[in-house]
């Protein structure tokens, strides 16, 4: 059986060589002109006029194109229609892009956007929280409230008291291969789209709006994308819809890619957020209750923050279990980027606010953070303790991590390194050290319940070979080689049989975004309901043509086995097809089990949680506020792996990726709006010399009760929010060097780690 | 970018001809130049290629260490007689920067946050040109500002080897640019210490430290002490009170470090 | 209007020869003009790393050279390390290792591992960090791009008597 397998990327071999190719590395046709924006330098205002004599003027270029000259939708919004492809009356941010030049070559494209003049009345932006606050500047009529209980009055009866603030900066996805698309104009008005794209339905709904064709004329590919991250679920719009629009006037093949400052200025990042809390508990740090007020920072369009700040008040309670809690959330409305999905969809901000609570509650008890955690968890089902609730009303009967945490905590000595760690800052002024536990808990489907669907379409050729497509797209997660090792058990192939395809809308239709985690729970069951559709039918047909009954027919390690007779595979294809049997199947899966009320703030959102911990150690100068992170040990829940050694990968990277999130990755906008890193010279992505030096990462042994493919668990996101435990070790590091609470906002740069280090020194 | 013409001349000489065109400017290793004329920030006519001169390259001497203009930061850490200076070397960029970038790009470009202008003006450098000789001291005159004319080329940089020298940088993590950098170098004569990083104006030396180090060469010696944050960069990285607070940690490491 | 000038390069052991304006960088004379997509475009400006290529013995990031500055040069790229057929050591260690996920960063992180092993045959992991120091990778966390590198080096050191002459050889022919 292949799945379970530790085996390498799909495309590993093609990788190391260079071989793999990207949309940028696709051959292009003989005439491909390539695509700039010219991009808006006021956050906010009128556009006058665009005077555009030069960039029609400069050399290499074709055709120079505004708002006016797109002939049917200019929207690249996937949810409200709310953002305009080119800028029409008013811009909204600094980066919006007001037109796009045609040209010969992407230099000549780059260089002449920079020649066009806009005229801009400015108007007042609206840049922050508080601005957004003052002016009411908000998406939704006003803040989502969710309840659970009587938080006010459990808050006011409550035996200890704490109130705090929290700001948590956004993060700039990064993936290092910037947002792509090539299209390629066909006869009849048809398209064919590559896109570096998590969406290709999505592109193609859009691009076919764009050109004004039913979408059965768009055909959207993906092979593969240099990293996603949530940057490429809906950020990839636009450059599409502009080479198709662009192909289809001029009928030349066009291509565009973003300039790694452009990609920065343009797109969306991930949400920041202000947590205020209130929280009531008991002298043994129980929790009372929790009242949070989430406030998120979503720029000037919608795009998907919604259900991203949803998803922050659904992970509000982590793993902990709560009897009165409230949450509010303000979606606010700024003249910035349109923040975007970033692995973990607002769960990472809201998960960062309850553990910013349990941090300043064990403080506040000097009581250690890991045994305050575990005294509010969630019960197990095997303890016979019914089952508690979320706020958002869902019971959690999977709950694994008590015995998860003790296993970490064993495994990392946790203990012991509690007490050297103690005994090390007493004796040391300069370098202080800091440890720290942190628990994750998070919900796996997509909230809008109809996203949960996937398809599959697998062949068998006479040869026995197959052809494996689904509705997935591959980033560099893994997803492909999960699917092709399901596809491999299913039919009792090697591996090397199976042939994994691009991504095609044309194959699998109305295919969801390759986000929420979900990419492998979905895709993997289509593909195993495909395959077991051939295979059922194969079997009928041998069981007809050699007798006994189809069910006791095996597939395995390449033959066919029917009673005493042993086919290869190849043989009972070339046999199946002789006879007229289809070897063509699709397989479709949708999530059960799940209903979802987000007005109400109620229901199963969830088809179940995927769980894991971390514990960090920290060691900082408490002369520079300089940090260094000395040890991370993970434990992660992939329930039965698909592939151990592709989840490691994604664990690791995601704790890499959350601790860079609240240390070092910090983005600056200035007050005219204008972000300032927008470079990697200016902001700061973990390098090699980051990585902890010790770094033990391990997989929980555990089945997914929830009827997965092969009870395995989503890995995409979960992994992201270990990296919090950095955060919290800082925290813990600069409590050691004097008596108040550090209160630490993140990211926590070196600079605010020593702001933080002389204001505990100081009370 | 716009274009330009390449020139690669044979000789210092051939070379400072051909810098006497309208607009051409001296390319070393170009890992400053060439993201700047992405940028658009320089439109040379004309690149007069300074890389690939014999008489321009190479590490020779033991006291002064001297090292040609068009030497790489990779060579100097490989082959500098002078330990500190070597260090400080290989702690510029990354490997891929050091086999490109130069020192005498480095010096000519004065970037306030470059590495080498330290080494130079704590070591009492002399700058060697196809004109004149520079002492350091009158070599850095501000932020990207230096006292070379037009067209005069970097030849050589002369290093005096102190007794006892460190530099240490506080990494603004994301360029690899020192945050705050302090080269400090003690000769028979006294205690220099040069600062990068830190100030608008650029690489500059701090005297206080200079008079106690030169009384007392060790980290006490500057308890006393304190950096006022007045005419210190503040941007996206640091404030200028946190520079200034590295001007003095980041002292008192290098004194530590140097022995 | 500047002229083009004639560049003269030896690409993974092969002559190319051209007229190109003096402001084309190295990357995109590679994937543009000689249709060598290993090295990819990541940042152009000198810090990913995803560019990284090998001139004349030494790693450069091809976004950040002139074609012109590599004249007369030795270039060798991800595509002159080892193909499909017949991985390098270090190509191997990466695939078996997972020593990647997107793969987008890895012609140039592997280049860079080849010219780091080169100088240092057997570094330690706080030499890894440092040489690897200008390559970035959003994906992994760094750990099995670590792991691989050590790995490749113990594999040519072990088997250096017979692999050497391979690994000699290859070299060679990229250098001829």
């Amino acid at each position: 059986m292949s799945h379970a397998k530790p085996l390498p990327h799909d495309a590993a071999a093609l990788h190391v060589t260079g071989a793999a190719r990207y949309v940028d590395d696709i051959p292009t046709p003989a005439g491909t002109l390539h695509i700039a924006f010219g991009l808006s330098e006021v956050a906010h205002g009128t556009l006058d006029a665009l005077d555009l004599a030069q960039v029609h003027a400069a050399p290499g270029v074709i055709a120079v194109l505004t708002a006016a000259d797109l002939p049917h939708a200019n929207d690249v919004s996937p949810s409200a229609h709310d953002e305009p492809l080119l800028a029409t009356d008013r811009v909204h941010y600094i980066g919006q892009p007001l037109f796009a030049v045609v040209a010969t070559s992407h230099l000549a494209a780059r260089r002449a956007a920079r020649l066009g003049r806009a005229e801009i009345t400015k108007a007042p932006a609206i840049l922050t929280i508080d601005e957004a606050l003052a002016a009411g500047s908000r998406f939704e009529e006003g803040p989502r409230i969710y309840t659970k209980g009587d938080a006010e009055a459990a808050l006011a009866a409550a035996p200890r008291r704490l109130q705090g603030s929290m700001e948590i900066g956004g993060q700039e996805h990064f993936y290092l291969e910037g947002q792509a698309a090539l299209a390629l104009p066909c006869d009849n008005g048809d398209m064919i789209v590559h896109s570096s794209t998590q969406h290709p339905t999505e592109i193609q709904h859009k691009v076919a709006e764009a050109l004004g064709t039913p979408m059965h004329s768009v055909r959207v590919e993906v092979r593969r994308m240099g990293g996603g991250f949530g940057g490429k679920e809906s950020q990839g719009n636009a450059l599409a819809v502009i080479c198709a629009i662009a192909a289809q006037q001029t009928g030349k093949p066009c291509k565009m890619r973003y300039d790694r400052d452009d990609d920065m200025v343009i797109t969306g990042k991930r949400h920041d957020f202000r947590i205020d809390y209130d929280v009531g508990f008991d002298d043994e740090g129980r929790i009372c209750a929790v009242d949070f007020t989430q406030y998120a920072r979503c720029g000037w369009a919608q795009d998907l923050s919604l259900p991203v700040a949803d998803r922050a008040m659904l992970h509000a309670d982590n793993a902990y279990a709560m009897p009165h809690v409230r949450i509010t959330s303000h979606r606010l409305k700024t003249n910035t980027q349109s923040a975007t999905a970033f692995r973990g969809f607002g769960g990472p901000q809201g998960m960062v606010g309850i553990e910013r609570v349990m941090d300043h509650i064990a403080h506040s008890l000097s009581l250690d953070g890991a045994e305050l955690r575990r005294r509010n968890y969630y019960p197990e089902m095997d303890s016979g303790t019914p089952p508690e609730t979320t706020p958002y009303g869902q019971p959690v009967t999977d709950f694994v991590l008590r015995g998860l945490t003790q296993t970490l905590l064993d495994s990392a000595d946790y203990d012991a390194r509690r007490r050297k760690l103690a005994e090390w800052n007493a004796a040391n002024p300069v370098i202080k050290r800091g440890l720290a536990f942190s628990p994750v808990k998070f919900g796996i489907s997509f909230t809008l319940t109809h996203l949960n669907q996937a398809g599959a379409l697998v062949h068998i050729y006479q040869d026995g070979s197959v052809h494996l497509n689904h509705g997935g797209t591959e980033m560099g997660q893994g997803l492909f080689q999960k699917c092709a090792q399901v596809a491999a058990s299913r039919l009792g192939l090697p591996l090397e049989a199976i042939k994994i395809t691009a991504t095609d809308t044309a194959k699998v239709p109305n295919t969801s975004a390759t986000a929420a985690s979900s990419g492998t729970d979905l895709n993997g069951m289509a593909v195993a309901a495909a395959c077991d559709t051939l295979r059922g039918r194969m079997a009928e047909h041998l069981a007809d043509t050699h007798g006994g009954a189809a069910t006791d027919i095996t597939f395995a390690e390449g033959k066919v086995t029917i009673g005493d007779k042993v086919l290869t595979f190849a043989e009972a294809a070339q046999s199946a097809y002789g006879a007229r049997i289809s070897l063509s199947a699709t397989g479709f899966y949708k999530t059960p089990d799940i209903a979802w009320d987000r007005i109400k703030g109620e229901g199963q959102p969830f088809f179940y949680f995927a769980y894991g911990a971390a514990v960090t150690e920290v060691a900082v100068d408490t002369l520079t506020g300089e940090y260094r992170i000395l040890r991370a040990d993970l434990l992660h829940d992939a329930g039965a792996s698909l592939n151990p050694a592709l989840d490691i990968g994604q664990v690791e990277g995601g704790y890499i990726q959350g601790a860079g999130w609240l240390t070092t990755e910090e983005l600056v906008w200035n007050d005219e709006g204008r972000l300032t890193t927008h470079a990697p010279s200016t902001y700061k992505i973990p390098a090699c010399s980051d990585r902890p030096e010790v770094f033990n990462v391990a997989l929980w042994k555990g089945a997914n009760p929830a009827q997965t493919i092969y009870r395995s668990k989503a890995v995409g996101e979960p992994p992201l929010m270990l990296g919090i435990s950095a955060l919290l070790a800082l925290s813990d590091a600069v409590a050691a060097c004097g008596s108040g609470y550090p209160a630490l906002n993140a990211p926590a740069t070196p600079e605010q780690v020593l702001s933080a280090i002389t204001e505990v020194q100081g009370t | 970018m716009h274009n330009f013409d390449f020139v690669k001349p044979g000789s210092v000489a051939e070379a400072a001809e051909a810098l006497k065109a309208e607009d051409a400017m001296a390319l070393g290793g170009g890992q400053t130049l060439i993201p700047t004329m992405k940028a658009r920030l320089n439109a040379p006519s004309a690149l007069v290629s300074l890389s690939g001169m014999a008489e321009m390259v190479g590490v020779s001497g033991s006291d002064p260490v001297v090292i040609g203009g068009a030497t790489t930061h990779g060579q100097v850490a490989a082959e500098a007689g002078y330990p500190a200076l070597a260090a400080l070397a290989g702690q510029i960029g990354d490997p891929a920067v050091r086999s490109r970038g130069t020192i005498g790009g480095s010096l000519a470009n004065n970037d306030p946050a470059a590495c080498y202008p330290a080494a130079a003006l704590a070591s009492g450098a002399v700058i060697k040109t196809d004109r004149r000789e520079i002492v350091a001291d009158d070599f850095f005159v501000g932020m990207f500002e230096t006292a070379l004319e037009e067209g005069e080329i970097i030849t050589s940089v002369s290093f005096p080897v102190p007794a006892k020298a460190n530099y240490q940088k506080f990494l603004q993590p994301a360029s690899r640019f020192a945050l705050v950098g302090v080269f400090v170098a003690q000769f028979d004569s006294g205690v220099r210490v040069a600062v990068t990083g830190a100030s608008e104006e650029g690489v500059h030396r701090w005297s206080a430290a200079e008079e106690a180090l030169s009384a007392n060469f060790s980290a006490e010696a500057l308890e006393g002490l304190s950096v006022a944050s007045d005419g210190l960069m503040s941007d996206l990285h640091g404030s200028a009170e946190y520079r200034a607070h590295l001007v003095k940690v980041m002292t008192g490491r290098a004194v530590r470090a140097a022995g | 209007m500047s002229k083009k000038t004639h560049i003269t390069l030896k690409v993974n052991g092969k002559s190319e020869e051209f007229l190109a304006e003096p402001r084309e960088l190295l990357i995109y004379t590679l994937r543009e003009r000689l249709n060598i997509t290993g090295p990819h475009i990541g940042c152009e400006t000198s810090h990913c790393g995803a560019c990284t290529v090998t001139v004349d013995g030494k790693s450069v990031k091809s976004c950040t050279m002139f074609a012109v500055q590599a004249e007369g040069a030795e270039i060798t790229t991800i595509e002159g390390i080892g193909t499909p057929d017949s991985l390098h050591p270090l190509q191997e260690a990466f695939k078996e290792h997972h020593g990647l996920q997107c793969g987008y960063c890895t012609p140039g992180m592997i280049t860079r591992a080849a010219k780091l092993l080169e100088e240092n045959p057997a570094p330690s992991e706080e030499e890894i960090r440092f040489g690897m120091a200008g390559n970035i990778c959003r994906c992994t966390g760094y750990q099995n791009i670590v792991k691989s590198i050590q790995a490749a080096a113990a594999e040519m050191n072990s088997s250096q008597s017979s692999s050497s002459e391979a690994v000699g050889h290859k070299t060679t022919e990229a250098a001829e």
